[in-house]
């Protein structure tokens, strides 16, 4: 081990990302989002069968506000984003294995970096998967609701996923605050009427959705009281939390002393 | 009560100046500095005596809350402090779905190693850690021993000047003691600075150059263990010697003025306290000849790290 050694600051990085990639997707999070990716199949699946009481094909309108709107953007997407961004830094740190990374000469903010873009990279594979799964489930109509969905979930899955992973470089148990914040912050209070709602990642996803889609998904009886900000507007907000979460996370990071 | 012995004529790899870290109201290290240079050091103190505060310190996963803590120069905090650090954490966590081989090329890659350096410094440590028959298995398989082992492949994959272990010997058989403590003197042969916390005092007395002492956040003492139990003054030195007639030799060592009482143990020990060694061996030595004493042993019998610790804990303990 004498010669000189060939040293990359990116090569590091990259295997930080890959080691994430795999321990996140070899987990046991992958397992229970099957599960859950696998009953919203099958619920897609017998919501698209023509019934008696209603035989024709079933529009992309509906599949929309029936299916991907409530149980998609509204449950699966931010279950999922937390399912694997809040046990990245903190299950490295409940395992005690986050020595090893804290120990090596990259810098934390890299470190950070490359643990986001893993689980970004692997939460984005199954949030768009699931979504195309379950559009094609649906129907020939649900490829054009496809279309309309994936920006609006791509961006979403980000900032869930920024959002997730600052709560898991701040604490222990960082799944209990997130499944907490998924369920209370993110379905109840998306769902009230007055101005709480503005606080939820999912309504300026939603409100992105209504203000630029060519299908007719405007707020109606059938959807949670919205009155959403403007597509441009949502977008700047997603992006904005996105980074600002990403920023604050990587400076906890850099910052905390991990017992 | 700090005594220092350390020879600082070679720039130390690790300087800590004057650090106290605080957790709320707790001080787990209160004022303390030290240098440590190449060679093999021994940290040792009670549980609680702020050990392993100064380990995460020294390896960058905390910050002081005073003072400093340089590695080669470089804040111990910061990204090129620790190119120089290899860490053997204490505990067992590692990633244990993958091989010893892998978890040591991933490790590699997180140094920064790509394609056959990578390689070649993975099959060379598996060797030194004497782990490359038993590599391929997954590391949830592995008993304590081969874990201890294939950490301290991880710490030394980057070939660095500091190597920093906290109980690396805990769960590993004698054989691989013997092994492991041969690596350290070699490593420590190489030029490199061994820093080892350990609660197996014994093993400090053959392997470590020099010992750091801490108890209740304090570094009671440093330097090695000669220089150590030389000053502590107020302990007598206990020595053994073995010879013929030890009963008549006996008054006659009383006579010198270093001794201070004399035991006989028959058939051939002798059991002194003596106030000034060096003055004690000088005398000893113009005794014996005059004498003609046939000498079968001389030895000090509390200069062991487990005794000098002992009385710094006891000279601690006393009041102000």
């Amino acid at each position: 081990m004498d010669s000189q050694p060939n040293i990359s600051r990116f090569a590091a990085c990259l295997q930080v990302f890959r080691l994430t990639l795999r321990r996140q997707f070899f987990s046991r999070q992958t397992i229970v989002i099957g599960v859950q990716l696998f009953l919203a199949l099958a619920i897609t699946i017998v919501w698209a069968v023509p019934k008696p009481w209603s035989p024709g094909a079933r529009t992309g309108e509906q599949l929309a506000e029936q299916i991907l709107s409530p149980l998609f953007m509204g449950f699966l997407l931010p279950l999922i984003s937390l399912g694997y961004a809040s046990s990245s830094i903190s299950g490295e740190r409940t395992g005690q294995t986050l020595v090893y990374l804290l120990s090596t000469s990259i810098p934390r903010p890299q470190i950070y970096l490359s643990q986001f873009a893993a689980v970004l990279l692997l939460t984005l594979g199954i949030t768009l998967g699931c979504l195309s799964s379950l559009c094609v489930a649906a129907g020939m109509d649900g490829v054009a609701v496809l279309r309309e969905f994936a920006p609006v979930v791509t961006l979403a899955t980000v900032c869930y996923v920024a959002l997730f992973l600052l709560f898991s470089a701040w604490l222990r148990r960082a799944t209990f605050l997130a499944l907490a914040y998924a369920l209370m912050i993110e379905t109840l209070t998306a769902n009230i009427p007055g101005v709480m709602k503005r606080i939820t990642v999912s309504f300026y996803a939603h409100s992105w959705l209504y203000d630029d889609s060519p299908l007719d998904l405007a707020p109606n009886a059938n959807l949670p009281p919205y009155e959403p900000v403007s597509g441009g507007i949502a977008v700047a907000v997603l992006l904005a939390a996105s980074i600002g979460f990403l920023a604050l996370g990587m400076w906890l990071f850099s910052r905390k002393e991990y017992e | 009560m700090t005594i220092e012995g350390i020879n600082t004529a070679v720039r130390p790899l690790v300087e800590v100046g004057n650090v106290s870290k605080w957790f709320g109201p707790l001080m787990a290290l209160n004022d303390i500095s030290l240098e440590i240079g190449p060679g093999i050091t021994g940290l040792i103190g009670p549980n609680g005596a702020g050990k392993t505060t100064l380990l995460k310190l020294l390896t960058g996963q905390s910050k002081p809350s005073l003072g400093s803590v340089q590695i080669c120069g470089h804040l111990a905090w910061l990204a090129k402090a620790k190119a120089h650090v290899g860490f053997c954490p204490y505990g067992d966590a590692a990633w244990d779905e993958l091989s010893g081989r892998r978890l040591v090329t991933v490790t590699a890659g997180l140094h920064g190693f790509t394609g056959d350096e990578a390689k070649g410094r993975t099959e060379s440590v598996l060797e030194t850690v004497g782990m490359v028959d038993r590599a391929d298995r997954p590391v949830r398989t592995y008993s304590k021993g081969m874990r201890q082992r294939i950490k301290l492949g991880q710490a030394l994959i980057h070939d660095p000047d500091l190597l920093v272990l906290d109980e690396p010997l805990n769960g590993v058989d004698p054989v691989g003691r013997v092994e492991l403590n041969e690596l350290f003197l070699r490593l420590a042969g190489a030029g490199k600075a061994v820093l080892i916390s350990s609660h197996i005092l014994n093993e400090m007395d053959e392997l470590a150059d020099h010992i750091l002492f801490v108890c209740r956040g304090k570094l009671l003492a440093s330097g090695s263990l000669e220089t150590i139990r030389e000053v502590l003054g107020d302990y007598p030195l206990k020595v053994r010697v073995s010879c013929e007639s030890p009963r008549q030799v006996a008054p006659q060592l009383m006579a010198l003025e270093s001794v201070k009482s004399v035991n006989v143990e028959p058939p051939e020990d002798l059991f002194l306290e003596v106030q000034n060694p060096n003055r004690f061996y000088a005398e000893f030595g113009e005794f014996a000849i005059a004498h003609d004493i046939q000498l079968s042993r001389l030895r000090a019998t509390d200069t062991s790290a487990e005794a000098v610790f002992d009385y710094l804990m006891e000279r601690a303990a006393r009041p102000e």
